[in-house]
């Protein structure tokens, strides 16, 4: 495990992609506060759009650090990921409207000094080690976060740790058991996460490796954990504003699925649509 | 495409100036929690750094094979470090979180069973697929003799392998590591439980039974956090394969103690800070 296993070669470089990720995150939790000042909930789908360009530059970022032969496996990178992003975004929700910017904040100290760890203590030597434990921290606690306005509509702490019940339809009191974090959802939306991020790379890579396949199927597996998390809304915000965010993932899904299947049979060596063995009557 | 540049050799050679470095962070982390908690905080700060020490050192107990040994080409359970860690940690914190209520050691106790549990029984099935399924003799490629039951490996090994199956001394490590690692995630989620349950009804201005479902799912989420960073953090430190205790790379340890208590010591300081309120 000595030996870089592949280089980046074309494609759009990583600078760009991780700052046009981490500015559609931020500017689609932003988005998602419109819930607050027009008094709906109908804007939580925007929590789930943060999370899917989350994704995706959180799956490039575990392309530049796998490239390098770590010799863990890729999936590790996406636990990484989550297993610090989620202590940040935890403590950033404390920060009201400052959240996402907290989160960033927090993700990307606990990634550095994570990084260092790695890299000097451990004595990895990685070159991009410190910087892409810091990217994963960040894609980490904002597609987490992501997940959590989807579901819940709101990104600080009361918003997550309070929810209603309703008595015989009428009488609804308020409960701390039927929330984001009580009710244990963060638990799902972690996975759904950490899956989502570490998948795109693992099954792309190889020297077929291409960089708008990887990131056609990171969208789409974005979209997938979206539409589990847009059915789980349906048990804290009202029914309308969690069937347009399972609208909207539906959509995405079955688009960059298929855009994904166009991709994979044009980088496919040979692809021969093969049908289904014909039963032939008399044989 | 493949093999452009080789990169510096991660060896297992200890760097002291980034271990000093490392120790004075865990100092500054545990003098903030002492400054800002002095009491309850710091308790806490210091339950879960010695949790996290558990599940780095448990980590290299752990037979790891990776894709070799799919292959019947490595010693060792055929999946990552990560994975199995996380496997035979959770299924620990689970067996201790049920034992919660009924205090510290016997919870502790109670995870390290359950970790301890759930390696044996991957251990033995895999030796089951290896034997029966693959029709592979245990063997290992590091020592000549195993050191616990002392049969000789040589003749078991086939050539241009580095041993497979799972060796005895594999087994006994993977179940002490799933003990360790269980007992370790157990000892987090206890500390920040109580915590949490001491401190939240405050913060929250609620009651102590209508904040429990909070602690109890911040404080478990929290700990699985905690026990990912410290897991991955080893698997980075063992970098990919291991046998077991009699392997060489078992020496690598104090680096990855070192690591696993400041990295644990700023997440819980992270976790702590939820319910302390801050001087600003």
């Amino acid at each position: 495990m000595t030996v870089k296993v592949e280089v980046i070669e074309g494609g759009i470089p990583h600078t760009k992609v991780m700052l046009a990720g981490l500015v559609c995150t931020i500017v689609c939790l932003y988005l998602a506060y419109l819930n607050v000042f027009t008094n709906t909930e109908m804007f939580s789908f925007f929590g789930g759009l943060a999370a899917v360009a989350a994704i995706v530059w959180g799956s490039h970022t575990i392309k530049v650090l796998c490239s390098y032969g770590i010799g863990t496996g890729v999936p590790s990178a996406g636990m990484i990921a989550f297993g610090s992003g989620v202590i940040a975004m935890l403590l950033a929700t404390k920060f009201g409207i400052a959240a996402p910017i907290v989160a960033l904040i927090l993700a990307a100290i606990i990634g550095v000094i994570l990084g260092y760890l790695a890299n000097e203590v451990l004595n990895m030597k990685i070159p991009v080690m410190i910087q892409s434990l810091t990217e994963l921290a960040m894609v980490g606690a904002l597609s987490l976060m992501g997940f959590a306005v989807l579901i819940t509509g709101s990104f600080t702490f009361t918003g997550l740790t309070t929810g209603t019940i309703t008595l015989f339809g009428a009488l609804s009191l308020p409960s701390y058991q039927v929330s984001f974090i009580g009710g244990g959802l963060v638990a799902v939306a972690f996975l759904l996460g950490a899956i989502a991020v570490q998948h795109p790379f693992n099954a792309c890579l190889g020297p077929g490796w291409k960089q708008d396949r990887m990131f056609m199927l990171s969208a789409e597996c974005g979209f997938l954990s979206m539409i589990v998390a847009s059915v789980m809304a349906f048990a804290l915000i009202n029914h309308a504003s969690a069937l347009i965010a399972l609208l909207i993932a539906v959509i995405g899904w079955a688009y960059t699925y298929n855009e994904y299947i166009v991709l994979s049979k044009r980088d496919a060596a040979a692809w021969l649509d093969s049908k289904p063995i014909p039963d032939v009557e008399g044989h | 495409m493949t093999a452009v540049a080789a990169k510096p050799q991660a060896g297992a050679a200890m760097n002291p100036a980034a271990m000093a470095v490392g120790i004075v962070l865990l100092l500054v982390f545990l003098g903030v929690a002492y400054y800002l908690s002095p009491g309850m905080g710091l308790m806490a700060l210091i339950g879960i750094i010695i949790g996290g020490v558990l599940i780095g050192f448990g980590v290299h107990f752990v037979p790891v094979g990776g894709a070799p040994a799919a292959m019947g080409q490595a010693p060792g359970i055929a999946t990552g470090v990560a994975m199995l860690a996380a496997g035979a940690g959770l299924a620990g914190l689970f067996g201790g979180a049920w034992a919660a209520e009924q205090g510290l050691v016997i919870a502790v106790v109670t995870g390290g069973i359950g970790g301890g549990l759930m390696m044996a029984i991957t251990c033995m099935m895999v030796n089951f697929v290896y034997v029966f399924g693959m029709g592979i003799p245990a063997a290992s490629g590091k020592v000549a003799k195993d050191p616990i039951t002392g049969d000789s490996q040589a003749e078991y090994k086939s050539q241009g392998t580095e041993g497979h199956g799972l060796p005895f001394i594999s087994f006994v490590g993977g179940v002490i590591g799933g003990i360790l690692g269980g007992a370790g995630g157990t000892l987090i989620y206890i500390e920040l439980l109580d915590l949490y349950k001491a401190t939240l009804p405050t913060v929250m201005g609620a009651t102590a039974a209508q904040v429990l479902p909070i602690a109890v799912a911040a404080a478990g989420m929290f700990a699985i956090g905690l026990f990912l960073v410290n897991a991955v953090l080893t698997a980075y430190n063992i970098t990919g394969t291991i046998e077991g205790p009699h392997d060489p790379k078992f020496k690598r340890w104090p680096r990855s103690v070192v690591a696993s208590a400041v990295a644990s010591a700023l997440c819980g300081l992270v976790a702590i800070l939820i319910v302390v309120p801050l001087p600003i």
